[in-house]
């Protein structure tokens, strides 16, 4: 007669003969979180916060952004997220500037954005990402006229509408006061897709002969915006 | 074959009298009664004994592996967690076995207080079985010591705060607690001794102490209305009763193993399914990010110490538990005779009944622990989707603002983030523009809970600030203004 083997013991087979119950633990993940390495971890419990779960969707401006991956310089993500923008609500993230994170770990998340959300689209010509003195106020006004007046008014003073949802101002001292230049250059380029904001080459909102925004265009918005500023940036 | 077994059996039997001794006492009568279908009221306490003797075995085990030294006692987990084969899982079935048994002594004393089991003559297994939830207690927070993480760091730190503040002898308490001025070394050995050697081995004595009581008092009959317990009759009556009785070695003691066996595979099951507690963190207190809490066990104790006004703390902390204790001690000598059965002892059903409400609401408290804000959450909760999708520029820069200095730590968003303060999903209903500015600057009027932000928040910031917060109502619903006077 053969004798069956009780379930206790299949049980304990299976246990042993690497059937994986829910419970068993798998090796965690650093003991200490200034030793966390990995790219997702960090941004979701340092970022995403302001920046969205998935770089975009959140109050701050998207690294999610194919647009926005692509213009801008590696060295810059770098120093950003380091020092971060003194007068804008992005703090400094490395230990070194009162930050929570070691200089590896800002290193990981500046070098894990272009891998994680660029894209491979080399089209179009897009103006380079870094500010460019000597933007043109008057003829700025212009371009406003041209390129934004058709979603935030003809001074800025917000009224249009996307989607049904109204479209706010961007003449406004506290707004302007906490965006850097560079941002504003930034929003410029790159819109805000996630929020239906056309970049320097959508058409959405603008007239039918639109032109996308070159490289003076966008130094001239930009100076444009920063004289309705009524304070320096960040007071 | 068998010849030879009964005959070696035989040898050691003259000489041990097993059969003499032992099975006296197995077959001993109880009352008809509790050999029925009430009989399954009295599995209880031999489940608990039963998680004992799983907990000896696993233990054991655990010992074998686990190295109680402060440098090493992690990795030693993480070895048995990681790398040991079946490790995690005898760490997981310890644990869970462990709670399994605070669970069944404390069902076993409920079922034994609304039964009136305690009262005369049983007034002595009581008390024994009192000392042995506070050693089933006891035993529970030094193992969760053992685990020394960033749970069981800060455990011995609240439990020797709490221990100093005792009068005079308070600094001598702490110190023989944890073996000097600070946790350290000395006292990851001093629970390793009190949870391997002195605890499991007083459990056992008072265990002992408490079945003889259990064999010599005789298991109480099931409680019958108008059937009052008269300590000048009732040793009588019983032995009149046991006449009919039963003997334990048959239905009773099938009840207990199977009940036993059920609670033995719902232990293993879990411990397969939810594997086993931590270890959670380094016990470094260094590391300010660390949200400890408490095991399961001493939730309520938590919840209640967080809760309760700083002037009652000192109350709370150490008359309160020795108040607690005293009751339990002297609930046989407040009733020992009338009235056993449920139905007729109301204020006894009613204690239970507050205090396992009590219990399980402060337990969730603690649990949830809604006074803590959430350290994380202002970088790693995202703003809801739908409040970045309806808000302007200004807005958008608001909720940065909100997340930036840190009022997510305190304030939910769609119930996400702190609870510390309420929820502000949809405080544009209720405050206006000026209002919120108000509040923000000066936090809550007559120095509440929330501190005042105005030196912190510059006006850029604020007026963005204030137009998010503004902006949060649900879809169609005006903005708040003030009530015309």
């Amino acid at each position: 007669m053969t004798r069956r083997p009780s379930l206790p013991t299949l049980a304990l087979l299976l246990l042993a003969g690497g059937c994986t119950p829910p419970g068993k633990p798998t090796p965690a993940g650093p003991s200490r979180p200034d030793e966390v390495t990995d790219f997702r971890t960090l941004y979701a419990t340092n970022c995403a916060g302001c920046h969205g779960a998935d770089g975009n969707l959140g109050p701050g401006p998207p690294p999610n952004d194919g647009l926005f991956l692509r213009i801008v310089a590696d060295a810059e993500l770098l120093k950003v997220i380091t020092d971060g923008r003194p007068g804008t609500p992005m703090p400094a993230f490395d230990h070194g500037k009162g930050g929570p994170l070691t200089t590896r770990q800002v290193k990981i998340i500046a070098e894990g954005l272009k891998p994680t959300w660029g894209k491979p689209d080399p089209s179009g010509d897009p103006p380079g990402y870094a500010l460019a003195p000597g933007g043109d106020a008057g003829r700025g006004m212009a371009v406003f006229a041209r390129a934004c007046a058709g979603c935030h008014g003809d001074r800025g003073q917000g009224g249009g509408s996307v989607d049904g949802r109204p479209v706010g101002a961007v003449n406004g001292p506290a707004f302007l006061a906490l965006s850097s230049d560079q941002v504003l250059r930034r929003y410029i380029i790159t819109g805000r897709p996630d929020l239906g904001m056309p970049d320097y080459a959508g058409t959405a909102g603008r007239p039918a002969d639109f032109e996308p925004l070159d490289a003076r265009d966008v130094a001239d918005l930009t100076a444009l915006l920063a004289s309705w500023r009524t304070a320096p940036a960040g007071k | 074959m068998r010849r030879i077994v009964r005959a070696v059996g035989g040898w050691f039997d003259s000489r041990l009298k097993v059969r003499e001794s032992v099975m006296p006492m197995l077959e001993h009568p109880i009352p008809a009664g509790a050999a029925g279908p009430k009989g399954w009221w009295y599995v209880f306490g031999s489940a608990s004994i039963t998680l004992l003797l799983v907990q000896i075995a696993t233990g054991i085990g655990l010992a074998l592996v686990y190295v109680p030294s402060t440098d090493q006692a992690y990795a030693s987990l993480e070895y048995l967690n990681y790398r040991q084969p079946l490790g995690w899982f005898l760490r997981s079935v310890h644990y869970w076995s462990g709670s399994g048994m605070v669970v069944m002594v404390a069902v076993h004393m409920t079922q034994v207080f609304l039964h009136g089991a305690y009262k005369y003559p049983r007034e002595l297994t009581w008390l024994f079985g009192v000392f042995l939830l506070l050693l089933t207690l006891g035993m529970a927070f030094t193992g969760q010591v053992l685990r020394w993480d960033a749970d069981a760091y800060w455990g011995v730190g609240v439990g020797a705060a709490m221990a100093g503040r005792v009068p005079v002898i308070g600094p001598a308490i702490v110190e023989l607690l944890i073996g000097g001025q600070t946790i350290g070394a000395a006292t990851l050995s001093r629970f390793f001794a009190l949870h391997v050697f002195v605890l499991p081995g007083l459990l056992l004595a008072l265990v002992g102490g408490h079945l003889w009581l259990v064999l010599s008092k005789g298991i109480s009959e099931p409680p019958e209305p108008g059937q009052p317990v008269d300590p000048k009759t009732y040793d009588a009556k019983y032995h009149e009763l046991l006449k009919t009785g039963k003997p334990f070695l048959g239905d009773a003691m099938s009840k207990d193993a199977l009940f036993s066996s059920l609670v033995v595979i719902a232990v293993v099951v879990i411990a397969a399914l939810a594997g086993p507690k931590g270890p959670h963190g380094l016990p470094d207190p260094v590391l300010t990010g660390a949200n400890p809490r408490p095991d399961w066990p001493f939730l309520w104790l938590f919840g209640l110490l967080s809760l309760c006004p700083p002037g009652l703390e000192t109350f709370v902390m150490l008359v309160f538990p020795g108040l607690l204790v005293v009751g339990l001690l002297l609930v046989p000598f407040i009733s020992n005779h009338g009235e056993r059965a449920p139905s007729r002892r109301p204020v006894a059903v009613m204690a239970v009944t507050v205090a396992a409400t009590t219990l399980a609401v402060l337990s969730y408290a603690g649990a949830t622990a809604p006074w803590s804000p959430v350290m994380e959450a202002w970088s790693k909760d995202p703003v809801p989707v739908e409040m970045v999708r309806r808000s302007g520029p200004l807005e958008l820069q608001g909720a940065a603002v909100f997340q930036n200095k840190d009022c997510r730590n305190c304030h939910a968003l769609d119930g996400v983030g702190g609870r510390r303060g309420p929820d502000l999903t949809d405080v544009g209903t209720r405050l206006t523009h000026n209002q919120l500015i108000d509040q923000v600057s000066n936090g809550t009027p007559g120095g509440g809970n929330m501190p005042a932000y105005g030196k912190k928040v510059n006006p850029a910031e604020m007026e963005a600030l204030a137009a998010f917060l503004g902006s949060l109502r649900p879809p169609g619903q005006p903005p708040a203004r003030v009530a015309a006077p």
